[in-house]
């Protein structure tokens, strides 16, 4: 078997020694989009924020392997350039610095650690263009300060151009629909359908079944206390829609 | 009430009264020995106890051979005035609109101010500029010491005539000794001047620099000043201004940037004294290291001074562990229809912003330095000269590389 995108192996984690993750086991193949859905403090957005190396996440045990490589010693900004990327649920308002030069210092930190040239500014300037276009951002959002007094969805949209820009192996969204309108809900879903590829894989944290309709996943799991607790096809998502979250709990329980 | 008791004299204090007597000033003197300097008593020295900081006074300074040296901070199309040890220049021709002269004394007004005091005994002249109509070029006063460890002290008087518009720039500087400063900059602003005031002390690390900045502003004047503290081991930059004319609005701001061993004061004191003035004070400080920053603010609107809008702020940024900022805002108001208010936030730098760029693979020195300066970018933006703009973000660069160099 060829490695795995993204390894989750018995994961504990603590905040404040509080258990909030209680072994998680997860596993993504190269190429594929998964998604987990729990019902609210399941511990979803703890996953994510474990994965991608935020502090005051104490790891107790276990371990989590991005491309067949440990990633659990590593700072955020190593992570990433690793090929995570984690699309915030409420992406950071930073006044006093442009998006256009976070951008360019984002994707220069990455092609420098890489030990990759510097971009150049008309490279640059190219693939923003090419990649806003894509997902109807207007040069306007890109001239302001980054996600200050960016309407929801142009938050969401704008990890997307991230995620585009940044080309991740590894991709994790946390709750990218929410605060999203049908319309914006479509832009943001194509952005991320674009970018599925072989190489690429997803994981995709969602309270909702709707998402799923427009990022189709390989395959479902739910979440409930820390774990997960079923494992299944696209179509777990709409049995799980239509019978409630309680069910699974119960079905861990007799478990 | 009872007699009270002179002091006990430091060895600075003593050398202190000593230049006072040398210098001809008996009544100065006789003052400064009843007093001798401010403790954290004093309520304007509270964060600043001169008694204790001021350790070592040197020599006044002896004007020989002054050569002009090469300033750190320096503009490609300014008009410069050489200020080296206090000396008075001569500049050859002026621009239009630039009248300099030269008076005696100080051109600070009598205030019961110890750095006040000795600035008017120790002056024995001052640099008198006019400044008249759309003055072009900016103005750079190169405030400067040479040699070895010296006291200067020195004054600059600025006449700014009704109606121009012109930018000073005044930069501190100096070799690197222990030197003590005393400069003062007096400042009358005519009716509907447009004066924008820049001053930087970069000056070296072991000395101590005191500048006294006094504005008397006119009816209609639109003020903006910028005070940068990145120099001396010990530096106190005050400003005390008198809004006299209707109409006026200013904008003042302040910067300390201040590391290891480093302790820099700004004391704000503003009187509005008519009706219908305004002004916005913005104050900065960021901090990494042993090190101290404070800001003092103190506005004081007089009971016939109605329609006063004046709004003050104190921001700062704690980089490291042992690093203090030291804040005292005061309002004193008189008048009852008015709108005052000040703020204050101090904190690190948001651990949630940081790891947000992170996330996206900028390494944490590097994203430090990006929520700095766009900390510090507020004050910068309203400085329009782009050459001015350009250097003063230089000065911020510079600063934070430092940090990063010394950290790894």
């Amino acid at each position: 078997m060829s490695t795995p995108m993204l390894e989750i192996r018995d994961l504990h984690v603590a905040i404040e020694e509080k258990e909030i993750l209680k072994g998680v086991n997860l596993t993504v193949p190269a190429g594929e989009v998964h998604a987990i859905m729990g019902r609210n403090g399941s511990g979803k957005s703890t996953l994510s924020y474990a994965i991608a190396g935020r502090a005051g996440y104490d790891i107790t045990s276990g371990d989590v392997l991005l491309d067949g490589k440990s990633i659990l010693e590593m700072a955020p900004d190593e992570r990433a350039a690793e090929g995570l990327f984690l699309a915030f649920q409420y992406p950071i308002e930073i006044p006093g610095v442009a998006t256009m030069t976070f951008l360019k210092a984002a994707m220069n930190a990455q092609r420098k650690s890489r030990g990759e040239e510097e971009m150049t500014t008309p490279e640059f300037m190219k693939a923003v263009r090419v990649a806003s276009d894509d997902l109807s951002i207007n040069k306007d959002m890109l001239k302001r300060a980054l996600n200050v007094g960016f309407s929801g969805g142009e938050k969401k949209r704008a990890e997307v151009l991230q995620m585009a820009l940044l080309e991740p192996k590894m991709c994790v969204m946390d709750e990218t629909d929410s605060g999203l309108d049908i319309d914006a809900l479509q832009v943001v879903s194509e952005g991320v359908n674009r970018l599925r590829g072989p190489k690429r894989s997803m994981l995709i944290i969602t309270h909702y079944q709707r998402l799923l309709n427009h990022i189709v996943p390989d395959r479902v799991h739910v979440f409930s206390d820390g774990q997960v607790v079923e494992s299944g096809g696209k179509d777990l998502a709409l049995e799980l829609e239509a019978k409630g979250y309680a069910n699974f709990d119960s079905a861990k329980g007799a478990a | 009430m009872n007699q009270q008791q002179a002091p006990t004299l430091t060895v600075a204090e003593k050398t202190l009264q000593a230049q006072l007597i040398a210098a001809g000033t008996s009544e100065a003197a006789n003052q400064f020995g009843k007093y001798g300097l401010p403790t954290r008593r004093v309520e304007a020295y509270h964060y600043t106890d001169l008694k204790n900081l001021v350790r070592d006074v040197p020599a006044i300074v002896s004007n020989g051979e002054v050569a002009h040296p090469t300033p750190k901070f320096s503009l490609t199309d300014a008009f410069e005035v050489p200020m080296i040890n206090g000396d008075v220049p001569s500049v050859g021709d002026t621009p239009d609109g630039i009248i300099v002269a030269h008076m005696d004394g100080s051109g600070l007004s009598e205030r019961d101010d110890v750095l006040v005091r000795l600035n008017r005994a120790l002056s024995t002249k001052s640099v008198m500029v006019r400044l008249e109509g759309n003055v072009q070029p900016v103005v750079h006063f190169k405030r400067h010491i040479n040699g070895e460890a010296a006291h200067v002290v020195s004054s600059l008087m600025l006449d700014v005539a009704a109606g121009t518009e012109v930018t000073v720039l005044e930069t501190f500087e100096g070799s690197d000794e222990a030197h003590m400063a005393n400069y003062s900059t007096r400042i009358n602003l005519g009716a509907g001047a447009k004066f924008t005031h820049i001053t930087i002390d970069q000056s070296s690390k072991k000395a101590t620099h005191f500048h006294t900045m006094e504005y008397a502003i006119g009816a209609d004047v639109e003020l903006r000043n910028l005070v940068v503290n990145s120099g001396a081991s010990l530096s106190r930059t005050q400003m005390f201004g008198r809004f006299e004319g209707e109409g006026t609005h200013a904008n003042l701001s302040g910067l300390n940037l201040v590391d290891d061993g480093q302790h820099c004061d700004i004391t704000m004191d503003m009187t509005h004294t008519v009706e219908n003035t305004s002004a916005q004070e913005l104050f900065k400080s960021v901090v990494r290291n042993r090190a101290k920053a404070i800001f003092q603010g103190r506005i004081v609107v007089e009971s016939q001074a109605q329609k006063t809008d004046a709004k003050m702020m104190a921001q700062g940024l704690m980089l490291t562990e042992g690093a203090q900022i030291l804040t005292k805002p005061e309002l004193e108001i008189f008048a009852d229809d008015v709108q005052c208010g000040h703020g204050c936030t101090c904190g690190e730098l948001d651990a949630d912003t940081l790891f947000y760029l992170m996330s996206r693979g900028i390494p944490k020195a590097e994203a430090s330095s990006m929520l700095i300066r766009a900390f510090v970018q507020e004050l910068l933006d309203p400085i329009t000269d782009e050459e001015l703009n350009s250097k003063l973000s230089t000065i911020v660069s510079d600063w934070l590389e430092l940090g990063e160099a010394n950290a790894s």
